[in-house]
């Protein structure tokens, strides 16, 4: 479970991130993933944060705009941009879970949580997604809810697996 | 030169050339559409796709470099089937139905590029998704449901101003055109010089003022030079109606290669001061309009005892937006025939008074606006170019991905440049040659110059300006080592420091330039701002004086188009008599006894020289509005009735004196 | 799952089954029971063997003897000898002279398991992946320590052309070709690259590799970087994939502690730096330039060539990308030599490919087999045949942007040069095998959905023409296709091929492709008669339920 964000300093997270995957160009990913694994996701003071910290860096300064900052992030699916829910459930949607019966499992998703793709439930527990491949096709149809895989899933697990989270 | 065929003509083509390019250069037309020849080249839009002997599949032109024997298809049926598959599906992807759109009907490029391919519908059913249109920008809207995604507005926001505020959001047909972190255009970064828009080649980014305004084919296009600033940018401006529709950056020009900013596009289009356009004069209290002759007549009759009384006569002031030509004859007018003793700009030299005094003793020691381009550390001293003469800004924020180091010295506690500059130091005010000589003692000290200086007592001097510019020696040191560290460094200097008037502060800081390699043998990198666009233009009729009156018994101000500031009203305007020429009313033509009216920059016509010494010419664009005068006429005409020759030898005149920069 | 202890594969091509094979194939059956050996040997049907002359022909493994023609009442003579007895049924041999060409690689094909020939997956699994001790007893490093003491840079390279190792990230470039271009370039500072994003949807080989076997893939960079001239390397991995990156993250520590990696190694003056990057999310990042474009930190997006990676890679730096599988290969073929490794697969494709075999079969997982190995191969004999109650319909291969194969192209073998012919890919080596109950017009639109949920959008045709794609075959779906639209799937799909920036767009048109040209019927059906013959699609129209 990731905590609100009011609670952490934004600052002092990025600063932490950036000292540990280095203040250059090609830590970008990692300093981002870092944040938004704390986080949940990446508010726009981190971005604005990041830029600011890595510039300033007296030795190594590296000029990144916000809005590189922002476009790097959207182009990936394990970054997000916006607030997601405690619980982030990720179904994959592709052909092997798919043939595997993943469609009914997707189905019985949307309607135990009541949302449907990209949405978070007004009490911000759930955030429900699609995703692409995990690589887990041999156990398709596959959730991932958090870190936990669940594999082999039917529709009728679908309440049992929801029910383990608070 | 590289060899190669395109469509079985031998066509010859430099090294490092594009095939895109090397066609154009040898007359042949390749469509394209996300290719814009100031930007870096994208290979988006695919529309420039060429066959390539030996490639599986076409090429985009646009990113292929071209290579000796090459043999290229531009227009086989296969490519033009596809270019207009590609066409379709562009159309099909966003909201692109013509009729309701600004730039339909000629100025769209993608609807050019279909009829170009001879389309008249597309075939593929249509689906998108509604973007928000967003208008919270002051000068422009950006209609994402018109965009193709070119991301010419991204690049250019990046390249060409360097300021990085658009960028792509998401990905795949979900992609957008953001500012920022996805804020609203009007609360972001922006710093609104328009040239996203001036790129667009669609509908998706469009000016407020210019839409529904008339096509490129329904307007005039003249090229001139931009009177905002001593930049001296040159402007394509578009006329319709005897009225400026629309200002571009001039792909073109030297200076500015299409870049412009805010003040350059903008603020001639949001131009919100009344204009006067009839002869005033006071008559019992109060101005009252009067025919020219009376006016010419009254300022004449008033003028002429004056005449050859240095100190107790007429003081006489020009703004540095007039002209070389209106400068020199005014000069002429009151320093050569009125024996004037203050003849002066409005400037009153507090741009280049201290860069001059330098120039008379040592001649010319400034470099040029380019050598910005392979600048590794630009080192800022009062001056706010991310402020001021932002376009020289432009050319070192767009260069902070490529690592260069900025520096910026300023006492001012509002400073754009903190946003900029990887250091940034606030001196106590008054203490810059202080601190210039303690960052000498620190780079001597520490053995970092790249030429021979001797200085005895170096600590001494760094605890100096320790004490008197209220740094700490770390900070001092860190901006010393930064500019000492460059291989090729640029000083920039402004107003922050010349208006102390101080000729002392600039030998310091050329002292400096040659401690850290910034000026040599090879390259000069070291600049003033100056100020507005003739700065130095007055500067080179030695209109650089103080406006201090002494018994002077009347003021001639000639205002033309500029605002004037209140220190200088408050001025001005104890003269017994005031005789303002100007555009618009202000403060100043309220307290006049005599007002001459007379045309702004788009209206007349006249040299300026540029920060780095560039002698361009305005062109007069339209048409004054009936009892205007043209700035020089109504001189020349006053010189007459005072019986005063004019020589008009602008030329002879500017070169009389050596220049800081060198002029051409 | 009971362990086989041998596999009889017979010829079932029509000439076979009109010789009486499937009455060979019911008397092996009865025979192997009668000797009680039912559980310990597999029969299964192969086809497309050519060679009318000595079928129906019957080939054992893990020895690949081949025999032939064999009738139905050799059966209990053959089952007795051969696997009872354990002797050779010298009088029922195929002459030796015959078995060239297709028998002769299938013949070729012994194995410990019923033809499986472990290279790249010779110790995933078998040993300890953090343990750098267990790799080096089961001859890890030793390839690494022969070529830096013994070999020069190009012999190196040499080998591994000589080898005919063909990339298996999917396009099968020669990998010896590519190293010596890379090693050729003009640079000071090179990198290797080891693309570990393994996104295609059913591909998890990888992933197997990384995991069980993080060393096999840091010696194979530590090789490439010796051949070409390289001192720092990147295994960017994907982000997903958490348990390999910690794997190699332990696997690398180990190796530097080791002397395996960092300043000259094996006392040679050859220095190796390698890093460990994760990706975040994006299957476009397998494609090596966005991957190098990703790797320095920016949004993954194909650059346009030429320039090529090879002389124009990561930091503008000539970089050899090459995927984990065709890594893998590299130290056994120089601890082997490249003639053992020729001597696997086939003659125009060399060695072994690792498959991830899924859907509607009895077994799931992954398997490595020789090059040249037929579908029906795989789906009678590793995936342990159809689910009951269902028959085979068609494949999936490679990945989302691999092909659909129909039952009529089973027996393709599966190499290189047979799959370019037939018009099929071979891709990453997925297989997702799919039975009657499967629609091809929803399993083409769950793969494009894939596709224009993971296209950049740097170009039109792939950004465009996914969606385009998408949104017919949706319709369809929902019973609102129509015959104009059908019509402009070859026309999008062919711009798609021809004039997309990189690979996804190139090949994300396959699947329609492959729908129209094996499946049309099926396709028209939902047009024509407003009706999915499988039941799956709604029909009707329903809400958008995946993302814009």
């Amino acid at each position: 479970m990731t905590a609100p964000v009011k609670e952490h300093d934004i600052p002092a997270l990025v600063r932490t991130a950036i000292e540990k995957h280095g203040g250059k160009q090609d830590a970008l990913i990692p300093i981002l993933s870092e944040i938004n694994a704390v986080l949940g996701y990446i508010p726009g003071e981190a971005f604005h944060q990041v830029s600011k910290q890595l510039q300033d860096d007296p030795t190594e300064g590296v000029f990144v705009a916000e809005s590189q900052l922002h476009a790097l992030a959207s182009f990936y699916d394990m970054l997000s941009t916006k607030a997601r829910g405690a619980h982030v459930i990720k179904f994959c949607e592709n052909a092997p879970c798919h043939v595997v019966g993943g469609k009914a499992v997707w189905d019985a998703l949307r309607e135990q949580l009541s949302l449907k793709n990209g949405e978070t439930s007004p009490d911000n527990k759930w955030t429900l997604v699609t995703t692409s491949c995990l690589g887990l096709c041999s156990v398709g149809p596959v959730v991932l809810v958090d870190d936990d895989i669940y594999g082999n899933v039917t529709p009728e697990q679908v309440p049992n697996i929801l029910g383990r989270y608070e | 030169m590289i060899n190669l065929k395109i469509n079985g003509q031998d066509v010859q083509a430099p090294q490092g050339s594009t095939v895109l390019k090397a066609a154009e250069q040898a007359g042949i037309n390749i469509p394209t559409l996300c290719d814009h020849k100031e930007l870096t080249p994208y290979g988006g839009c695919r529309l420039c796709i060429v066959e390539v002997q030996g490639f599986r599949v076409p090429i985009a032109s646009c990113t292929l470099p071209v290579s000796e024997g090459m043999v290229i298809n531009t227009n086989s049926e296969v490519l033009q089937k596809s270019r207009k598959t590609i066409l379709s599906m562009l159309f099909s992807e966003r909201n692109h139905f013509c009729p309701f759109c600004q730039v339909s009907g000629g100025d769209c490029e993608l609807q050019n590029a279909a009829y170009h391919e001879e389309m008249t519908y597309w075939p593929m059913q249509p689906g998108w998704n509604d973007f928000v249109v967003d208008t919270t920008h002051p000068y422009f809207i950006l209609d994402n449901n018109r965009c193709i995604l070119c991301r010419r507005c991204v690049r250019a926001c990046a390249e060409i101003t360097g300021n990085f505020t658009l960028s792509v959001a998401e990905r795949g047909a979900a992609s957008s055109i953001v500012a920022d972190a996805n804020v609203p255009l009007g609360e972001s970064s922006c710093i609104k010089c328009g040239a996203c828009v001036q790129v667009c080649p669609t509908g998706a980014l469009i000016d407020r003022t210019s839409a529904y305004q008339g096509l490129l084919a329904d307007v005039t296009e003249i090229k001139s030079v931009c009177v905002g600033c001593s930049v001296g940018c040159g402007i394509t401006l578009q006329i319709r109606d005897n009225r400026i529709v629309k200002i571009e950056g001039d792909w073109d020009a030297p200076v500015n290669r299409g870049a412009l900013c805010e003040h350059g596009r903008y603020d001639p289009m949001y131009e919100m001061r009344a204009r006067i356009t009839t002869p005033l004069m006071r008559k019992n209290g109060a101005l009252e309009p009067v025919s020219w002759e009376e006016a010419l007549s009254a300022v004449a009759d008033k003028l002429k005892p004056l005449s050859g009384d240095p100190q107790n006569g007429v003081a006489a002031i020009a703004s540095t937006r007039l002209p070389l030509e209106t400068l020199n004859t005014f000069k002429e007018l009151f320093g050569d025939g009125m024996k004037s003793g203050l003849v002066t700009s409005t400037e009153e030299g507090m741009t280049t008074q201290a860069v001059s005094a330098l120039a008379d003793k040592v001649g010319t020691f400034e470099g040029h606006l380019d050598t910005l381009k392979n600048a590794d550390v630009v080192f800022c001293i009062g001056a706010n170019i991310a402020k001021s003469h932002m376009v020289a800004g432009f050319m070192v924020k767009r260069a902070r991905p490529f690592g260069i180091r900025i520096i910026s010295i300023d006492p001012a506690e509002e400073n754009e440049m903190d946003e900029i500059a990887n250091i940034s130091l606030k001196n106590k005010p008054g203490s810059d040659l202080a601190l210039i000589e303690g960052l000498k003692a620190i780079i001597v000290d520490e053995g970092l110059g790249r030429t021979p200086l001797t200085i005895a007592n170096p600590q001494q001097l760094i605890a100096e300006a320790v004490e008197k510019t209220g740094l700490d020696v770390e900070s001092l040191s860190e901006a010393a080592r930064g500019l000492a560290h460059g291989v090729s460094p640029v000083i920039l200097y402004g107003k922050g420091l010349t208006a102390q008037r101080n000729p002392q502060l600039v030998e310091a800081l050329l002292e400096l330039a040659t401690l850290v390699g910034a000026v040599d043998e090879e390259r000069v990198g070291l600049l003033s701002l100056k100020g507005e666009a003739n700065s130095q233009a007055a500067a080179q009729l030695q209109m650089e004086s103080q406006f201090t009156l002494n018994g002077h018994k009347a003021v001639f101000a000639a205002i033309g188009d500029d605002y004037v500031s209140k220190k200088l009203v408050e001025r001005v305007s104890v003269a017994p008599y005031l005789v303002v020429q100007a555009a618009y009313e202000s403060e100043l033509t309220a307290k006049a006894d005599v007002v001459l009216p007379v045309t702004i920059w788009s209206e007349q016509e006249g040299h300026y020289i540029n920060l780095d010494g560039r002698v361009q010419k305005a062109i007069r664009a339209i048409e004054a509005p009936a009892g205007v005068r043209d700035n020089q006429a109504v001189l020349a005409e006053l010189a007459q009735k005072l019986n005063i020759p004019l020589s008009g030898d602008w030329q002879r005149a500017s070169q009389a004196r050596h220049s800081s920069v060198v002029l051409n | 799952m009971q362990t086989k202890r041998a596999m009889i594969l017979v010829s079932s091509d029509p000439e076979s089954i009109r010789l009486g094979a499937n009455d060979l194939i019911k008397s092996l059956n009865e025979s192997l029971a009668a000797y009680g050996l039912q559980d310990e040997v597999d029969v299964s049907a192969i086809a497309d063997i050519g060679r009318a002359d000595i079928v129906p022909l019957v080939i054992v493994y893990p020895e690949a003897t081949v025999y032939g023609p064999v009738k139905a009442a050799d059966a209990r003579y053959l089952v007795e000898e051969h696997l009872y007895k354990g002797r050779v049924a010298t009088d029922l041999l195929a002459p030796p002279k015959q078995l060239s060409g297709h028998i002769g690689w299938l013949r070729s094909r012994k194995g410990y398991n019923p033809s499986e020939q472990r290279i790249v997956l010779e110790r995933a699994g078998r040993i300890d992946p953090d343990s750098v001790e267990d790799y080096i007893t089961n001859n890890g490093y030793e390839a690494l320590g022969k070529a830096l003491t013994e070999m020069t840079p190009l012999q190196v390279i040499e080998t591994i052309e000589k080898s005919g190792l063909q990339g298996r990230g999917g396009a099968g470039f020669p990998a010896g070709r590519k190293w010596r271009f890379v090693r050729n370039a003009e640079g000071d500072k090179k990198y290797v690259i080891c693309n570990a994003d393994e996104s295609e949807p059913g591909t998890f080989k990888d992933r197997i590799v990384l995991e069980g076997d993080p060393h096999l893939v840091i010696e194979a960079m530590a090789l490439a970087a010796y051949a070409i001239g390289s001192d720092e390397g990147f295994i960017y991995i994907r982000g997903e994939y958490g348990v390999a990156y910690q794997r190699l993250e332990k696997a690398i520590q180990q190796a530097e502690e080791f002397g395996f990696l960092g300043q000259n190694i094996f006392g040679t003056d050859f220095n190796f730096k390698l890093h460990i990057h994760a990706g975040a999310g994006a299957y476009i990042c397998g494609e090596e330039t966005a991957l190098i474009e990703s790797l320095e930190g920016k949004r993954g997006e194909p650059r346009t060539r030429p320039p090529y990676p090879t002389t124009n890679g990561l930091w503008n730096k000539p970089t050899l990308v090459n995927n984990v599988e065709t890594l893998s290969n590299i130290p056994a073929i120089l601890r082997n030599g490249p003639e053992w490794y020729k001597s696997i697969g086939t003659p125009s494709s060399p060695g072994t490919k690792v498959y991830t075999i899924m859907g509607n079969v009895n077994f799931s997982g992954v398997i490595e087999v020789p090059m040249g190995i037929t579908l029906r191969e795989v789906i009678n004999i590793y995936a342990k045949g159809m689910k009951p109650g269902s028959s085979f319909k068609m494949a999936q291969t490679g990945g989302s942007s691999g092909s659909i194969i129909p039952a009529a192209l089973q027996d393709t073998p599966m190499d290189f040069e047979s799959v370019r012919k037939a018009g099929v890919s071979l891709g990453s080596g997925a297989l997702l095998i799919c039975d009657q109950s499967v629609c091809i017009v929803d399993l083409v639109k769950v793969l494009l959905q894939f596709f224009r949920f993971e296209s950049c959008g740097k170009c039109t045709p792939c950004r465009v023409g996914t969606q385009r794609a998408y949104e017919i075959i949706d319709r369809i779906t929902q019973g609102q296709g129509s015959f104009e639209e059908l019509e402009q799937l070859p026309e999008l799909a062919a711009e798609m091929e021809r004039a997309s920036n990189c690979g996804l767009g190139q090949t994300a048109s396959a699947p329609v492709r492959d729908m129209l040209k094996h499946f049309r019927t099926e396709v028209e059906a939902h047009i024509r008669l407003g009706v999915c013959p499988t039941g799956v699609c709604p029909m009707v129209a329903e809400e958008e339920t995946a993302p814009a």
